[in-house]
Order: structure tokens, then sequence, then C-alpha cells
């Protein structure tokens, strides 16, 4: 909300006070500023002109040539193309060098072969309002040579106000409001505010009948003889200050009175509403074209204004084009009203039509208010128009009740909730500085809380407690330390298991943890294979087609994988973070939250003389072997599976599991070979991916070993490396298993270190190198018990059909 | 027989041509070696008048230690020029770069989170999660924001397919309740975690960031206990003593409410980072709305306490000076790999 300072004047005299000052105690106690700008600051460089002479342009019909004392020692030489220059006149005169609003820098310049010496601005040209007929004519009395600002004591800074803070306080969306607070700040009275009505005729009551219990209050006037004229430049500044566009007086003073005392109100051309005013909800299908043009669809939840069942007007929303005022009207309805906030908060954002009137009646305004309001409209207009009629008497339609009511304010919870013993004088100044009444009673005091603040605003003692201590101003609390006896705190299993993982990854692994959107792009689902999977999805997503919540961590991770490729040669990521699959919703409704890890690996392929095992595949499994050793998990078994995700190799995917458990933990895999292309990792990017997913609340559940100090060896053992040639199809654990049981017993340690595929070997033949190592804890082994393990494991390759190759 | 004194100098004179080990080794064998000139020597002793042999055999071995002596001497020359020659370390480039080693690392957010963690758990604290998915009763209900409350305007919610129960949680605050229904006060927690927001995002605005929220349940908690605590905080974030204030904030959860503001850390004078204010906008704060308690089953006659919700994001945002909220969550490497 925007706030001008010398609209605030109009309530209370802030002299001796800057308006830096002003938005810092606002903020210290109100609410939050978020800027403060000097109104039209061009003006301070816009002089005031006396036209002393006006001649015809030598050759130019149009233009004119005039002399314009602007108080130096010469008179300016100014070429002017308005017709309604003429001598005599003061003017607003821009001097070379002034800048004008739209970055427009005045300069010297010949027009037509006659030097112009500055520029005679029209309203427009100041953004001071729409008129282009001519230049802008100022009061006979303006000082020559004085700024336009100050001569017409325009001077005003601007306010602005976050509105978000002032959510609960409907009081403050006017500017007396704002004024009341700096009353108590600074402890300075309000001004009186004259909200006189006025003596009207005897004509018959407009009748108003409200058939609904969301208009609490309807209060309407008729009045006769208003035109439809420019406001004084007072009221347009002030209305330009705040960023209202000035219109006409029967307008602008509408606006005024909301913007003064924060209750909208509105005007209806009396003449096309002849029948009565009807307030009523809506019916559905019902439609109504408001004064912005736009038709509208309306609802049986929507309050409408209706002359006799005709709708005029959506109730605190926004009037209607059939009843509109025009420049030729005369005969008024002034309707000030109470409408439900919910109703009018609901009907306006369903038609995303957010107006300052549904702005202040949906933060429950007070129903005493319209009264003044009406009071204010009627004054202000009076002014202006003298002439205006009343024919007859004022409509108070509706039933409401006033909202003041009483609260009991503890002393000791003054204390206890502030930290602080204030004086007790102190509390009942503060209050009543804010308007409350205040007695005292035995335990503090009786608060009688003015209907203004009763909406919503003040209903507990604690909202007293808040009074007290922000216009006491919370700095002025000492810190205080929390005391309390302070237990070890419990181990926090998955904290820690998430930080093991975090740092065994980034560490040993060298992995880079990323942090992801948990929104997923339809489009990576859809090449991912996952767009029909079930998802938690959001009705009004941030951009179209990002409506899905991730089920699980790597689909946030894949389709990155381009941009990084570009850049790098190898990227290791992981991520940690949560799921959710809306099809394992429990009896309240929330879908089944799954903690996982995520992990890609990708890369050049390894080329034809790498290592066996430089895939990544092979290399993740190794770090994730690790990372499920280093959490101490038991009895890790790897098995292929039998649903692997639609992204991952259909051959090429295991699963991780705790012997002897169904359920597993996870999952390594190589990307489906379909897929790279589609994420972009062809050609020149073309890459090795491999990734895998594993489920923290799985790894939670696992059992553990613990770790044990085991003796080291006392007797030296023995290296043997084995080769053997087999069939393609025998796996390698049958080979392990063959080494493990011809070393009966003595097999410490096994391991793969080359498995080759060569003509030599013959067609569809592999040969498999390991380093075994033979040991015993009770003598040193000589070269017979290796003898006699290679001729037992001979024994039993031969006996799969292959040959030991050794030697 | 051969000329001790010719032999041993031709031998020096071919030891003195060997440039290496391998071929004083060769000289070595050609002398002294089974086919060697000293073994034949040796064998024509026995073909030699018996009391010319002693004579022989002595002479023999005078050139056989004579001979091994002069290898052994070449090669020990050798292996010493050898060692002088590595030590002059020619070729070494000083300014050769050091081989790339690819290093992992943890996200900014989860370093700030777990320095976080580590201070409040030190205090005392328990660490909670909760769901990101979350019921409209525990991020709004729950928090005193009934279903029309305006405020529920600026808090930009996704809103779940459905029967409208399910949200994007917009704060990390939710968790208060759902504390309150498991714990036992008094309690001490604070939560980190992802929120979201429905709005345009641009270089200090997301639609997805993290919070950490933090609650205190206890008897006698008052705005001097928050004060005191939140200044605790700010020493552990930024390692010495920040100047605050406390300004009212409406947030429909706390009553009264704050906005916590700290000297900025940055300037005396005002700068970019505290838009030339020498203020920072850090955390909302407030006590807990005896509503709030309420829905937390917790009498508010009897408990009381303090709520705060720190800018996870934008801690990480000020320590590192990053410019744009949005390298956080996008996954680039040549961001990650800067922490
Ligand atoms: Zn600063």
């Amino acid at each position: 909300m925007l706030v001008s300072i010398r609209w605030l004047s109009r309530h209370i005299d802030l002299t001796g006070l800057s308006p830096e000052q002003i938005c810092e105690d606002l903020t210290l106690s109100t609410a939050e500023v978020e800027g403060l700008e000097p109104f039209a600051p061009h003006l301070s460089d816009v002089r005031v002109g006396h036209v002393l002479e006006r001649n015809a342009h030598p050759d130019a019909d149009k233009l004119s040539v005039c002399h314009v004392d602007i108080g130096g020692e010469d008179a300016l030489t100014i070429v002017c193309g308005a017709p309604n220059v003429s001598s005599g006149q003061k003017v607003a005169v821009a001097p070379i060098g002034t800048v004008l609003p739209g970055d427009f820098k005045i300069k010297k310049s010949k027009i037509r072969g006659v030097a112009s010496q500055g520029m005679i601005c029209s309203v427009r040209e100041l953004e001071l309002g729409e008129d282009h007929d001519g230049i802008w004519v100022l009061d006979e009395n303006a000082e020559v040579g004085a700024s336009v600002s100050q001569a017409l004591g325009l001077e005003d800074f601007v306010i602005e106000i976050d509105n978000k803070s002032l959510t609960h306080r409907p009081d403050l969306w006017g500017h007396r409001g704002i004024a009341g607070e700096l009353a108590a700040i600074y402890s300075r009275p309000l001004k009186p505010l004259n909200v006189e009505l006025p003596d009207c005729g005897n004509g018959a009551a407009f009748p108003v009948q409200i058939d609904t219990s969301a208009c609490s209050r309807y209060l309407a006037l008729p009045i006769d003889g208003a035109r439809a004229e420019p406001s004084p430049d007072w009221l347009r500044f002030l209305l330009l200050a705040v960023g209202q566009r000035p219109i006409d007086q029967i307008v602008d003073v509408s606006n005024f009175v909301m913007l003064d005392l924060g209750q909208p109100n509105h005007t209806f051309d009396r003449q096309k509403i002849s029948s009565g005013v009807n307030v009523r909800m809506a019916r559905d299908e019902e439609r109504l074209f408001t004064l912005d043009g736009e038709e509208r669809s309306l609802q049986a939840s929507d309050l409408l204004i209706c002359s006799g069942d005709e709708p005029i007007a959506l109730a605190g929303i926004m009037g209607g084009q059939n009843s509109k005022v025009g420049e030729d009207t005369s005969a008024l309805l002034l309707e000030v009203a109470t409408f439900d906030p919910v109703i009018v908060r609901r009907t306006s954002a369903r038609l995303a039509l957010r107006t300052d009137s549904s702005a202040r009646f949906e933060k429950s305004l007070d129903p005493t208010l319209p009264l003044k309001a009406l009071g204010h409209f009627v004054q202000i207009l009076r002014s202006f128009q003298p002439k205006i009629q009343f024919p007859g008497p004022l409509t108070d339609a509706g039933e409401w009740v006033d909202p003041a009511h009483r609260l009991t304010l503890r002393t000791e919870r003054v204390h206890a909730a502030l930290g602080k013993a204030l004086d007790e004088q102190e509390m009942e100044d503060i209050l009543r500085r804010l308007g409350f009444g205040v007695q005292s009673s035995a335990t503090g005091f009786s608060v009688d809380v003015p209907s203004a603040r009763s909406t919503k605003d003040i209903t507990i003692e604690r909202d007293l407690i808040e009074e007290i201590g922000r216009i006491h101003r919370y700095h002025n609390i000492p810190e205080q330390a929390l005391r309390a006896e302070i237990a070890p705190p419990k181990p926090d299993l998955r904290r820690n298991m998430v930080r093991q993982i975090q740092d065994r990854l980034a560490g040993g692994a060298r992995f880079r943890e990323a942090l992801s959107y948990s929104f997923v792009a339809d489009e990576s689902l859809e090449r991912l294979g996952l767009l029909g999977e079930p998802y938690v999805q959001v009705v009004n997503p941030a951009a179209q087609g990002m409506d899905k919540v991730r089920r699980s961590v790597l689909p946030s991770l894949l389709p990155g994988l381009e941009a990084n490729r570009r850049l790098r040669e190898d990227i290791r990521l992981f991520e940690i973070g949560k799921g959710y699959h809306p099809e394992q919703a429990n009896d309240r409704g929330e879908p089944l939250e799954c903690h996982q890890v995520g992990l890609v690996w990708a890369g050049c392929p390894p080329d034809k003389s790498a290592r066996f095992d430089a895939s990544r595949f092979h290399q993740l499994q190794g770090v994730i072997t690790d990372l499920l050793d280093h959490l101490q998990v038991e009895s890790i078994q790897w098995r292929p599976s039998t649903a692997p995700p639609a992204w991952a190799h259909p051959a090429k995917t295991l699963e991780v599991y705790v012997e002897g458990q169904e359920e597993p933990l996870g999952l390594v895999t190589e990307l489906d070979p379909g897929l790279c292309s589609k994420l972009g990792l062809s050609d020149d990017l073309r890459s090795d991916v491999a990734a895998s997913e594993l489920s923290i609340d799985a790894l939670l559940g696992a059992p553990k070993f613990e770790g044990r100090y085991r003796p080291i060896p006392r007797f030296p053992g023995i290296k043997v490396d084995v080769a053997v040639a087999l069939k393609e199809e025998t796996p390698a654990a049958a080979v392990e298993a063959a080494i493990r049981e011809s070393g009966k017993g003595l097999v410490a340690d096994i391991e793969l270190f080359d498995l080759y595929r060569g003509e030599n070997l013959g067609e569809s033949r592999k040969s498999l190198a390991y380093h075994v190592l033979l040991q015993s804890a009770s003598k040193t082994l000589t070269e017979k018990d290796e003898r006699k393990f290679l001729k037992r494991f001979e024994q039993a390759i031969t006996q799969q059909g292959g040959e030991l190759r050794n030697g | 027989m051969l000329d001790h004194d010719e032999t041993l100098g031709q031998a020096r004179e071919e030891l003195e041509g060997c440039l290496d080990v391998e071929a004083t080794r060769a000289v070595e064998r050609r002398y002294l070696g089974k086919q060697g000139v000293v073994q034949g020597q040796l064998a024509e002793i026995p073909r030699l008048e018996p009391d010319a042999r002693r004579a022989a055999g002595q002479a023999a071995n005078r050139l056989k230690q004579d001979l091994q002596q002069a290898v052994q001497e070449r090669i020990e020359a050798l292996e010493s020029a050898d060692i002088a020659a590595q030590r002059a370390g020619t070729g070494f480039d000083a300014t050769l770069p050091a081989p790339h080693s690819q290093r992992g690392g943890l996200h900014p957010i989860t370093q700030v989170t777990r320095e976080l963690e580590d201070l409040f758990r030190s205090m005392g604290y328990d660490v909670l999660d909760g769901p990101e998915v979350e019921l409209d009763y525990y991020n709004f209900e729950a928090l005193n924001i009934p279903g029309d409350h305006p405020a529920r305007d600026s808090h930009d919610t996704f809103f779940c397919q459905g029967d409208g129960h399910l949200l994007m949680r917009t704060h990390t605050s939710p968790v208060q309740v759902r504390a309150m229904e498991r714990f036992e006060p008094p309690m001490r927690i604070v939560v980190p975690g992802k929120c979201f927001r429905q709005e345009t995002t641009d270089a200090s605005h997301d639609h997805t960031f993290h919070q950490m929220e933090g609650l205190v349940i206890d008897r006698n908690v008052s705005v001097s206990h928050l004060i005191g605590a939140m200044k605790t905080l700010l020493r552990g974030i930024f390692g010495r003593d920040l100047d605050v204030r406390l300004r009212p904030g409406f947030f429909p959860f706390v009553e009264p409410g704050f906005e916590l503001d700290a000297r900025c850390p940055f300037c005396t004078d005002g700068c970019s980072v505290c838009k030339k204010t020498t203020w920072i906008e850090l955390l909302p704060c407030g006590l807990v709305h005896p509503n709030v308690l309420r829905s937390g089953g917790l009498d508010p006659d009897e408990w009381g306490g303090f709520a705060f919700g720190l800018g996870l994001s934008r801690l990480v945002m000020l320590k590192h000076g990053i410019d744009d909220v949005r390298h956080l969550l996008g996954g680039d490497l040549r961001f990650l790999e800067q922490f």
C-alpha cells in the first residue's frame, strides 16, 4: 500500500519528523516499510514562470515565441506549440538541463530558426495527468522562480508498506489508520475529521432490501445535482502520489474516501437503478458486465447488488457497466456497505479480479465505518460542489452488531510473555494512545477494544500484549538465556546414516552432491518411460508439464547429464531426497514418502585396452559395495533384477539385498541402451552411464554387523594365481565357489584380476584369472599345500568343462 | 702366462669405456667368468712345472683380486655418477601442473544445514523431518490459518490434485503441530527441509527453497528468551555477536510475531546485500499462538513457546555471495564443484 506523507498530514501534525524517521518508526512498531520515494521529484527542477510576452513564430503558424520570467536576470525565450499559452500566465517551465519523466532531457535547441531556452510544460509531460490539450496554467499567485513543487505545496514523499504485514489490520488500509499509529507512536493527537451527515430532503428513502446474511450493513444515499468535473489540484496530486489516476470529482472523492478511511464505496447512476437496490446471492449462470468491460459468469456463491432483480454490481469487488456513472449523470446513489469478507475473497479469487475494494473487504471491515465514510464523502463532495442536494433520507439497512468488546489484560501475563516487567502506567498509556478504553482491575486492566480493531485483529489477551510490546519496542526488551535441563541428545539414526552416506560418497568415492527440484518435467518422464506411473500432481504448476512430484530421486538427476557432459569427461553425482507414491496413501490421504539416495556416474566409454571392470557399471557396484560395508550392512548379496525400472538396462540391473530378505536395498544398473541418445548422450557425448538407487528406509532397517577386530595372521600365507578357460555361460560365481571348495578352508581372499576373450580360447569361451590367498591360522603353508589346492581346483574346473591355464 | 699389469691395464681400459653397470658386468664376465681370462690362466696351472705352479697360482689370484677390485671401483663410480645425475634433476620442470584430481563434495545447503544442526543439537534441540507433500491441516489449519484467511494468499501454494487436502508445504512450520502431537513437552526442535511457493522465479526467488524451522515449547517462555536464543543462533552462524532488532511481523501462527533483522555482517554503512539499510532481514519468529498450542493438544495456560524460520537458501547465498538462487537446485557441476 502506498501512503503519502502530505496526505497523512491532513490527519496528524508531523512537524519535525523526517520521512525517514517516520518510516523507521512505522517499521519498528507497526508494519514493514518497503520503500520511500519522493513524489514527482522532477517538479523540484521545474520553475514557475511568468509569460511576459507571447509573439507569433516568424516561420510557423502554430508555434509561438514567449518571453518568460523565471526569476533569473534575463527572461528566457521559449518556443511553445500549445494553443492556450498567453501573456500574463503563470506556467511550469523546464529550463535547459531539466530531466523530465521518461528520461527526457531538456536541451538547448533551435526550433524553425528560433533558439528555445527551455520548455513550457503540460501536465502530461510532468506525469501529473492525461490532459495534453495545452500547457499547464498555474495559479496566478504562484511565486515566480520558485520550484513548482514548492510554489504549489506539492512536496511529498510516498511510503510503500508491505501489504502482507497489514493482512490482520483492516484499520490500516487507509491514511487515517496509519496516522492513528503515528499518533500512538509519537503521542500526538489526531486532527478531528468532519463526517457530519447532511440535512436531507423529505423525499422517499431509497428502498434497499437485503436477502442474505453476507451483507450486514448497506447505506444508500441519493445525491442530486452532482457534476463530473475535474477535481482540484490538491486532491488530484494526493491521488497521483499514491498511484491513483484522477478522473473526475465523483470518482476521485469515492477513491479518496476509500484511501483515507479504508472503507470502499460505490456510486451508481440512480437513473439506471430506479427500481431500488436488492442485495442477494447470485444464481448459477447469471452474468454481469463489470466496469472493466469483462463479462463475468457468476455462481451462487457470489454476492450481487441488483436493481430489482437485475445485477448492477459485484458486491465489494466492482460495479457493473449498466449502472455506471457517466459524464451526464447528475442523480447519484452512494453505496457504503459492509460485506462478508470470505464471500468477497472467494469471488475475487475465483474471477482473478483483485481490486482495491476487495482487498479491503476481505480483511473484515468495521461495520461502524460506513456511516463515517458516507459523511466524509458528502462533506468533501459538497466542498467542491456546494449545490448538490440530498432529496431523501439516508437508508441504513442490514443487521449488524458492533464488534467492540472488552478483554481482560493481566499484568502478570504481560510480564510473562514479554519477559520484562513493564510499568503499569506505561501499559495503560500505550493502550490509550492506540485508542483502547482502559480501566484498572484487580489483576491488571479491563480493556475496551474499539470496533475498528475488533473484527478480527484483537480477540485475545495475547493480542493486547502484542500492542504493548510493539509500541514499547521489542528492542527495549533485554535478552535472557533459556534455562532448562538438557540431556544428551538421543542419537538420530536417520540423520547419522544420511551423513555417513554423504561423507562416504563425497569423500572416498569422490561424488558431488546435488539437490534437485521435486517436480520432474513430463518431457523427462516420457523419455525415461515413467510418464505412466502414478504421481502426486499439483493443479497450478510453475510451468506447463511441470506438475508431477517425483517418485524417486534418479529422474531428477538423469535429464541434467547432457549439460554437464558437455563440460566434463566424467560426472559423478548423488542426491539424497524424497519421492512420493500416491497409490500407497495412508488413511489420512498422505502419499507414501520414500527417502532415497540416487547416484549417476557417466562419462566417456572406457577404451578397448581398459581392464575388464573399467565400465562405470562395475565401478559403481564397487562404490555401493564399499558404501554398504561402511554402513556395516550385514550379508550383502546381489541378484539380477526381475523388474528393473523402465530407464534401466533390462539385463544389466542388479539388486542388492540382505541375504534371506525379499525386499532389496536398492539396485545398480546401466542406462537402457536406447535411452542414452534420448538424453542427448550420443555422438561426441556418447557415454557409459551407470546409476544406482538405494532406499534409506531399507538401509535403516537392515541388520548391521559390528566392526570387530580380527587378529592379524601369525603365519605367512601363499599367493597363488589361477587362470581358467571355460564356457561363456559359466558364471564367475561358480569359479569362485570352486576356488573356495578346493582350498578346504584355507582360502583367505580371492580377487578376479582378468577377464579375457580371444581367438586362442575358441568360440564362446572366456578366461578368468584370480589372485588367491591361502592362509592357515595354525601353521605356515608349504608348496605341498599349494599343489594339493591346485590339483583339487583343476578337477573341479574340469568337471565344469573348463581347463586350468596355469603354466 | 699373461702379464699381470698388461692384462689389468687392458681390463681397466675396457672398464673405462663401460657407461653402465650392464656393460661393466660383461667385461667382468670376460675376465672373471667361467670362460674368462683368469679362469683360462688357472686352467693352465696344472700343466706347469710343479715348482712354477705356486707362483702362477699366486699370480692368477692376484690378477683375479685386482680385476675384481677394478670392476667394483668402476661399478661404484658408475653408481655415484648415476645418483649425481639424478640429483641434478635434469629435465625436471618445476612449473608442470599437478595432475587433476576429481574431488567429491557436499552441496552448500547440506554444509550449512549440518553446521546449524550441530549448533542446535549442542543446545539440546532435536532435529526432525517432515513431509514435503503436506496436509492442508498441518500447513494452514493447525497453524491458525483457516480456510478463507487472507494470509493464505501470500503463501502462493502449489495445491495437489484430489480432494484439496494435499499441498506442497509452503514452509517448514507444519512440523510444529506434528511434533507437538508426537512428543511430550518440553521440547526443542529444528526441522530443515524443502519448501515450495508458486511464484515467478528470478535471481532471488525460486519456487523451491530450503528452510529450517525451530520450535521451543516450555513453561514460562517469553519474548526475552526468544531474543536470547536468536542472538545465540546468529553468533553460531556468523561467528560473532551481531546486533539484532525485532520488529512486528504478521504470521498467524505466532502472537506476537516478529521479523528479526541483524546488523549487516558485510558492511558498516550500507551495501548491496543490505540494500543500504545496514540491516538484513534474517528470520521471522514469534511466540507460538495459543491456537497452535491447542492444535497440538497443549494447554496454552500451562505451556508456551517460540518458533522461528531460517531461510537456508538465503543463508547459503549470503555466506557465499551467490547472485542467483536458481543455481542452488540447478545441478550444474560448475556450481557444485565450487563447494
Ligand atoms: Zn550491508
